[in-house]
């Protein structure tokens, strides 16, 4: 594989790799694709301290209101112990596809849930279906606390049925809109009666609130539970293309092509498999094609998490860390609606596009970018607040030029900008004095092109 | 570009005519007697002369509507709030309804007509998570629909031409303001902005670029929005005429938004929509002090806001909404506040309104949905399709996802 080859694997199966790192992978495909996989096999929950609630029961909060005050403000802040630590597992994770799969289904069965115990849960359930058996993947989700909270699924009983999760299940989860009838919501709604989770999170079936009379669903007759109606829509291969064009799309090419995408869903309609989709992807050839290198536009998370795995940043406060999620429009745990973030072309805006491109400099080097010239101009121009920087950093760069010692830096852009350089951009690159590798890097993070991936 | 100023230079030249028209000529009011070549330009000169502004505030958290707007004279207020309900001060307004004492600086505005409040705003099958019904709020969907573009971003799909058509005075863009193709901007420090799209770094880069060059692709996408946010931020600082206000605005952080919009429609900035908010309405807990106090910034705040405008003649092209994701139980809780609700007013504050004071009747407080809340009797996506057809002159059609009756408040 080509260096750039590479890069573009670790793009999308991580979040970009510098030289240091590359020189450690297999230049083989078959060989770097495995290990991948390989160091992926391990499941590691991410966990936060939740001792706060040894010991408490859901009948202390319902007999004290003080007591159940003082847990949801302690939650509150536990959700965003969470975002952190999600945040530093990206940063630093022991599995890197498995982190990059979780997070991608984090905006696929998306929930929200301000329950730190029951978030933690759902977001390890993610975690750890993220290569793993789709079948059972969709079935977990059904009956997890935080969606059960989320998408009404609790409030789903017999005679009085709730379809807010089934129509999401068909409509976001598996099939996509359009491919089932009001009818079948409806009829698949009463399979799913009685689910319900106990206080720590598990799962619980209660019987009498349990429809079991026979539903028809999708021209199918029977006396469906909430699994057989999972196992119906999996046997469809609309459910099979669906989650396909969703992979390629984001892992491969914003725009979709019809005949990669078929290719997929014929690999993932054989056994639901998520390891082997993702592991025939990462090796056809058409993954590779120049018009997919350089093609997506990164996330915001995608963003910031590859600008610290170029030259590390410590956050003098963890708020920060939240504040610039937010300012560029991705907060983890906290997605807009059970739709999901957009992605690509929505994440920019005349608003983010000026923070992002600000951003590298603010976050590394007092926000300045050299320009040669006008030096005093470039330090009226901070974008700080009453002469103050926005976020209080600390940038290792002598970890930056350890991992880079190999790049000289004049090719430095090959490293940090995937796909091609504007012509007039590059001209003007040309013209840099490029006598610090540092200051380079700024100038190339400050680029649009940075922005893509 | 000649031909574009030239036309310009045309029918600015109309537009001067028919104004004079108007002016000297008795039969103005009666358009028979119109000529075609000037109808033909009204549209263009009606844009020119009445530009209409929607200034939007939010009043996060859900506000309890019911201690906002009092049923002084109803014993089952009274009843369902043994002690929360407001006893003292009231602002009466007619026998049945008043103020909270914090909205006394309102009272001006509901005695000239320029207040309209619009009771029992919801949607069907009420949805009492603070998230999902400000997204509905927000969106304009039905409860059970999820949409990713805002009901102003959608109005700035259709009919913006520049992101400043849409300024949100906060860091973020809210849902509301973002379109399928096209989004608003939000900035709380537009010198902020300013100087950030001034790096002389950025210039140089794009000195190398105008929009023909670039392709639908997604860098020149990037390109393309990199000169548009450096083109928006140039001429929100260039035309913001930064004048001392005339006005005394409170010191808080609502009032410096409102403050902020004003300075904006005040220089005439090609703004029709600019949104603003007010947090911390969730109160379930120690209810009064809390509300007593936000209510107290918002009234005071707007209070300042419409007197600034009237000084400036601004006021009767604006239009202010404010509205909060759902209101509170009727019946309040053990911590002395009230929980999450459904129905709840709305304000509508402007000149020359249709229906001013009180538009409709408020719900019954003995005929309350299973939850114990107020049933809703007027959609809130028929008050955004009013404002619309009404106000901004534009259908709601491809804006308001389901067809909507509209109302008489303006």
């Amino acid at each position: 594989m080509t260096q750039q080859e590479l890069q573009h694997l670790f793009w999308r199966a991580g979040f970009g790799v510098h030289p240091k790192k590359l020189k450690s992978i297999s230049k083989n495909r078959t060989e770097a694709v495995a290990d991948l996989f390989k160091d992926s096999k391990a499941f590691s929950p991410l966990t936060i301290d939740l001792s706060y609630l040894d010991g408490i029961s859901s009948i202390d909060l319902k007999n004290y209101p003080e007591l159940a005050k003082e847990i949801n403000q302690k939650g509150a802040k536990k959700i965003l112990d969470l975002n952190y630590a999600w945040v530093k597992r990206l940063i630093n994770p022991t599995e890197l596809l498995r982190e990059r799969m979780t997070l991608f289904w984090a905006n696929h069965f998306v929930c929200r849930e301000r329950n730190p115990l029951y978030a933690q849960q759902y977001n390890n359930t993610l975690r750890y279906f993220a290569l793993g058996d789709f079948r059972g993947f969709v079935k977990a989700v059904s009956k997890e606390a935080a969606m059960l909270r989320y998408l009404n699924g609790k409030q789903n009983r017999k005679n009085r049925p709730n379809e807010n999760f089934a129509r999401e299940l068909m409509e976001l989860f598996t099939l996509g809109e359009g491919q089932y009838s009001e009818k079948d919501i409806k009829e698949s709604a009463r399979a799913f009666t009685g689910y319900n989770h106990d206080f720590e999170g598990g799962f619980i079936h209660r019987e009498s609130q349990r429809d079991n009379e026979s539903k028809v669903f999708l021209n199918r007759i029977g006396k469906y539970d909430g699994d057989d109606i999972i196992d119906i829509i999996l046997d469809d291969k609309k459910c099979a293309r669906f989650i396909s064009d969703k992979i390629y799309r984001y892992f491969v090419n914003p725009t979709p092509n019809k005949k990669y995408i078929e290719a997929m869903t014929d690999v993932f309609f054989k056994d639901y498999n998520i390891e082997n989709l993702m592991r025939f992807v990462f090796l056809s050839d058409w993954f590779y094609k120049e018009e997919n290198i350089g093609s997506k536009i990164k996330s915001p998370v995608d963003y910031l998490v590859g600008m610290i795995n170029t030259v590390p940043i410590q956050f003098e406060k963890e708020k920060d860390v939240l504040r610039i999620q937010k300012i560029l429009g991705q907060t983890l745990l906290d997605a807009p609606n059970v739709a999901g973030w957009k992605g690509d072309k929505s994440w920019i805006d005349a608003n983010t596009i000026m923070v992002r491109l600000k951003l590298p400099s603010t976050l590394l080097n007092n926000a300045l970018i050299s320009t040669g010239e006008n030096r005093e101009l470039s330090k009226k121009a901070l974008y700080k607040n009453k002469g103050k920087l926005p976020f209080k950093t600390t940038a290792d760069w002598t970890a930056f030029l350890e991992n880079f010692a190999s790049a000289t830096t004049k090719n430095l852009e090959e490293y940090l900008i995937q796909g091609t350089i504007y012509s007039g951009t590059l001209d003007y690159l040309k013209t840099m004095n490029t006598s610090s590798k540092k200051e380079y890097c700024i100038q190339l993070m400050s680029l649009p092109e940075y922005q893509m991936c | 570009m000649y031909s574009t100023n030239v036309f310009t230079g045309i029918s600015n030249v109309l537009i001067m005519d028919r104004r004079k028209f108007i002016k000297n000529s008795a039969l103005a009011s009666s358009l028979f007697f119109v000529p075609k070549f000037v109808k033909a330009f009204e549209s263009i000169a009606s844009e020119r002369l009445g530009y209409k502004r929607l200034v939007i505030i939010q009043l996060g958290g859900g506000n309890d509507g019911l201690n906002t707007i009092i049923p002084h004279n109803n014993d089952l207020y009274y009843k369902a709030r043994p002690k929360l309900a407001i006893t003292k001060n009231i602002i009466k307004l007619n026998d049945d309804l008043g103020f909270h004492p914090s909205l006394g600086p309102l009272r001006a505005l509901y005695d000239n007509g320029e207040l309209s409040i619009i009771n029992n705003v919801g949607y069907p099958n009420p949805v009492r998570s603070h998230f999902r019904s400000m997204d509905i709020w927000q969106t304009a969907s039905n409860s059970d629909q999820y949409l990713q573009s805002g009901w102003l971003g959608r109005f700035l799909d259709q009919h913006g031409k520049k992101p400043y058509n849409a300024i949100e005075m906060d860091e973020q863009l809210s849902l509301a303001m973002k379109g399928e193709h096209f989004n608003g901007i939000a900035t709380n420090d537009y010198k902020v902005l300013y100087n950030t799209s001034k790096d002389p770094y950025f210039k140089k880069v794009l000195d190398h670029y105008n929009d023909a060059h670039l392709s639908e692709h997604n860098l020149g996408y990037l390109y393309q929005t990199m000169i548009e946010a450096k083109s928006s931020a140039n001429y929100i600082f260039e035309n913001t005429k930064v004048q001392a206000s005339q006005t005394t605005y409170p010191q808080n952080r609502f009032a410096k938004q409102l403050k902020n919009v004003s300075q904006f429609i005040n220089s005439d900035l090609d703004t029709k929509v600019f949104y603003t908010s007010l947090n911390g309405f969730d109160t379930h807990a120690n209810q009064n002090n809390r509300q007593t106090k936000l209510l107290s910034q918002y009234a005071e705040g707007v209070a300042a806001f419409v007197e600034d405008l009237k000084s400036n003649g601004t006021f009767k092209d604006t239009l202010l909404l404010t509205f909060s994701e759902f209101g509170r139980r009727v019946k309040q809780n053990a911590a002395n506040g009230t929980d999450h609700g459904s129905a709840n007013n709305v304000f509508v504050i402007g000149k020359n309104l249709k229906q001013a004071g009180f538009y409709n009747n408020l719900s019954s407080l003995s005929d309350l949905d299973k939850n114990g809340d107020l049933k809703y009797s007027v959609d809130f996506r028929s008050v955004y399709a009013t404002i619309l057809s009404q106000w901004m002159d534009v259908s709601s059609e491809g804006i308001i996802p389901s067809k909507q009756e509209l109302l008489k408040f303006i």
